[in-house]
């Protein structure tokens, strides 16, 4: 299989302030086209991770490759290759809202043909139309941070790179920033996003890698996370049938070495009865284990892996740590 | 490898020409915010207000003395003289009172630049661009002295009025201008440079106007003192050659350099102010002479009747050295604002780029990644321009 040079790639990245290790030992691999949460409580090491793939900080130690350039390398030729929105950043309220993305096109180095159509639909991207020449000054903060994010798109960049961008929007202006999100999804951007809560990248991201004290805990998809923190997956099991079905179905589930506990609901009037368990084992062998089920007899009419929240696999990895620290 | 030469955003250019559009980028941006509604227009109105009114005021008290009707039977040196003088009151009294105004403007227009970008958080997002921190750094004084070097331009019809009177001839407009010029350009590189190296816009200020008072009452003091101190033991004070302090001190001094310029429309050549500059440089005392006039033929003369050599405390010998010194003094602080513009922690980032550091990522993925290089144009939403040659 082909593995295509990855947009961004990090190996062993370390972070020492001081006495202060901020990063310790970070593997990132983003692909071309994904959009890539990084997600961590506050101090985790997250901003720090993106400062140093923006070249704003030199890695104590470890590589870190954005397109293949080596960051501490060519600086200069990766700021070209990237759009980077902090997480703390003010705009040059004196300026007009198409003067602004203007400076930061001439920044770039964006020839003056292209400069005026660019704007016209960056603006449109991150429905500023009609704010063209508003001062920056009176846009609102959910406007100032698209308007910040359409200045990371002036020069095309291979990868994007967001800091919180949703922080301290009201709920309406996340779903904006959301929207956009996805946009630049479709638009075959490559995004590094960061955030402290997990469900608002869940839906958008392709990958995600869950840091804590500068170190990586999980990354994958989200589904991978998922799977990898249940150990035991959870799954539902509705079967048609009386009590003896149940029984039935129970002992027959317990038989498997991959299940463990089995619980037992009573049978409610429809004559469906549920069954909760536990079970050691990836999507596949929930395939298998609905097959082998259906072929031994049981008449099966729900079979799911109940998903438990978000937020709660988030605070049981981060959660994880407090435990290894204090073993 | 096509890597370096697939062009992101923009159209690669020369580094040279990458530098210049980078500085003109700034510039723009700053005066797009400066000189934007009336404050501008009324700065300099207000200025030239100020100059004219100057002007008129002189004129008003020196004429009717000159033209020997006033006070003390007219200072002047007969009806012919009269105009020259006036002229040559305006000219001297302009010419200081426009440094004066420069060395107050021009620092106050540079001393927020860097540190208002920190205040603002602005400066994270322009650092993070690849234009080079010393475009930056020019681009925003240029942006500042433009206005600067707007207000001195703007008020040479005010100080040519003395071309009617005569007194200052057009060289010494010249010579006032360029004075006025390294003076703007040496306070805004100031400014600029404590404005790079502190983080709030107001001890940038405060430490730029201190900075300024050194330069010019400071320097002066030092000087005195110590020609003091060095002449303590002197038998004859006051008579003969003066120990004196380095006189390279003075080069700091603007005022010193625009007194020389206005020394040149002295009478003769000789008077109040070249004696003052003489002293600076160890000639002799002079107070008691001044000027022994035979028929039209008039000559400097010290305090014992002495003819003094015109020639050899004649002006010029200040303005050039100063205004040199202020234009190294500029580049100086330029550079070092170069470096400050630059967190300590990123200072890495602006070494000199390796040539041809671009690689395949190396390690696991090495054997794939030279295939993989496609995937950085299918990232780009346009194809490539044509490829320039790397040099």
């Amino acid at each position: 299989m082909m593995t295509p040079t990855p947009v961004v790639e990090t190996r062993g990245l370390v972070k020492r302030y001081g006495d202060h290790l901020a990063l310790a030992g970070i593997d990132l691999r983003v692909g071309p086209g994904e959009i890539y949460g990084l997600v961590g409580p506050n101090g985790a090491g997250k901003t720090t991770t993106m400062k140093i793939l923006a070249t704003l900080l030199a890695p104590t130690a470890g590589e870190a490759y954005v397109t293949g350039i080596p960051v501490d390398a060519d600086p200069i030729e990766v700021r070209r290759r990237i759009g980077y929105m902090p997480d703390f950043y003010g705009v040059y309220d004196d300026l007009k809202v198409w003067e602004y993305l203007d400076f930061f096109a001439r920044c770039y180095a964006v020839p003056a043909n292209r400069r005026v159509t660019m704007i016209g639909e960056l603006l449109s991207i991150v429905g500023l139309e009609d704010k063209r020449s508003d001062y920056v000054e009176a846009l609102s903060r959910g406007m100032r941070q698209r308007l910040c994010l359409a200045h990371t798109l002036v020069h095309d960049p291979a990868l994007l790179i967001l800091d919180e961008p949703a922080s301290g929007l009201d709920p309406r202006a996340r779903v904006e920033m959301r929207e956009i999100l996805r946009e630049l999804r479709r638009m075959g951007k490559t995004v590094l996003v960061s955030s402290h809560i997990l469900p608002e990248l869940a839906e958008m991201c392709t990958g995600v890698a869950i840091i804590d004290r500068g170190r990586l805990l999980r990354s994958g998809s989200i589904h991978e996370i998922e799977q990898s923190l249940r150990a035991t997956a959870l799954l539902r099991i509705e079967i048609l049938g009386d009590e003896t079905a149940r029984t039935a179905a129970a002992d027959w589930l317990r038989t498997d070495s991959r299940v463990g506990d089995v619980l037992e609901a009573a049978a409610d009037p429809g004559g469906i009865i549920r069954l909760e368990v536990a079970f050691d084992g990836d999507t596949d062998a929930q395939a298998d284990v609905l097959r082998t089920m259906i072929e031994a007899g049981h008449r099966v009419v729900g079979f799911s892996q109940a998903t438990s929240d978000l937020e709660e696999i988030f605070l049981k990895v981060t959660g994880q740590t407090d435990e290894e620290a204090a073993a | 490898m096509t890597a370096t030469s697939a062009t992101y955003g923009g159209v690669r250019r020369s580094p040279l020409r990458e530098f210049g559009s980078s500085v003109v980028t700034i510039m723009v941006k700053e005066l797009r915010s400066r000189m934007r509604g009336r404050r501008a227009f009324i700065v300099l109105t207000v200025y030239l207000a100020i100059l004219a009114l100057i002007t008129y005021g002189v004129y008003a008290i020196i004429a009717p003395a000159a033209r020997g009707g006033g006070f003390g039977g007219g200072i002047g040196t007969g009806q012919a003289n009269a105009s020259a003088l006036i002229g040559q009151s305006i000219f001297t009294t302009l010419s200081i009172f426009q440094l004066i105004l420069v060395c107050f403007i021009a620092p106050a227009f540079t001393s927020g630049q860097i540190s208002m970008e920190r205040e603002k958080q602005t400066l994270d997002l322009l650092i993070s661009t690849p234009m080079r921190p010393g475009a930056i750094v020019i681009g925003k004084l240029a942006a500042a002295l433009a206005f600067v070097v707007l207000m001195i331009v703007a008020a040479i019809p005010i100080s040519a009025i003395v071309l009617m009177y005569g007194g200052a001839s057009v060289d010494d407009i010249v010579r006032q201008q360029l004075v006025l010029l390294a003076t703007a350009l040496a306070l805004g590189a100031l400014g600029l440079f404590f404005s790079a190296l502190l983080k709030r816009t107001q001890t940038a200020t405060v430490l730029t106007y201190i900075s300024l008072l050194a330069l010019t009452l400071g320097t002066t003091m030092i000087f005195i003192f110590w020609s003091v101190v060095m002449n303590q033991n002197d038998a004859n004070p006051g008579f003969g050659r003066q120990d004196r302090a380095p006189e390279q001190l003075m080069y700091l001094n603007p005022g010193v350099a625009m007194l020389d310029v206005v020394a040149n429309t002295e009478p003769g050549g000789f008077g109040a102010i070249s004696s003052v500059l003489a002293q600076l440089r160890g000639e002799e005392f002079n107070f008691g002479g001044g000027m022994q006039c035979n028929g039209n033929v008039c000559v400097p003369v010290d305090q014992f009747g002495n003819v003094v050599e015109a020639g050899a405390a004649g002006s010029g010998y200040w303005w050039p050295r100063i205004s040199l010194t202020f234009v190294g003094l500029a580049v100086l602080l330029t550079l070092a604002s170069m470096r400050l513009v630059v967190p300590a922690g990123m200072r890495w980032a602006f070494r000199r780029p390796r040539r041809g550091v671009v690689s395949p990522t190396p390690g696991v993925t090495v054997d794939t990644a030279a295939e993989g290089t496609p995937t950085i144009e299918e990232v780009r939403s346009e194809p490539p321009p044509a490829e320039e040659p790397e040099r």
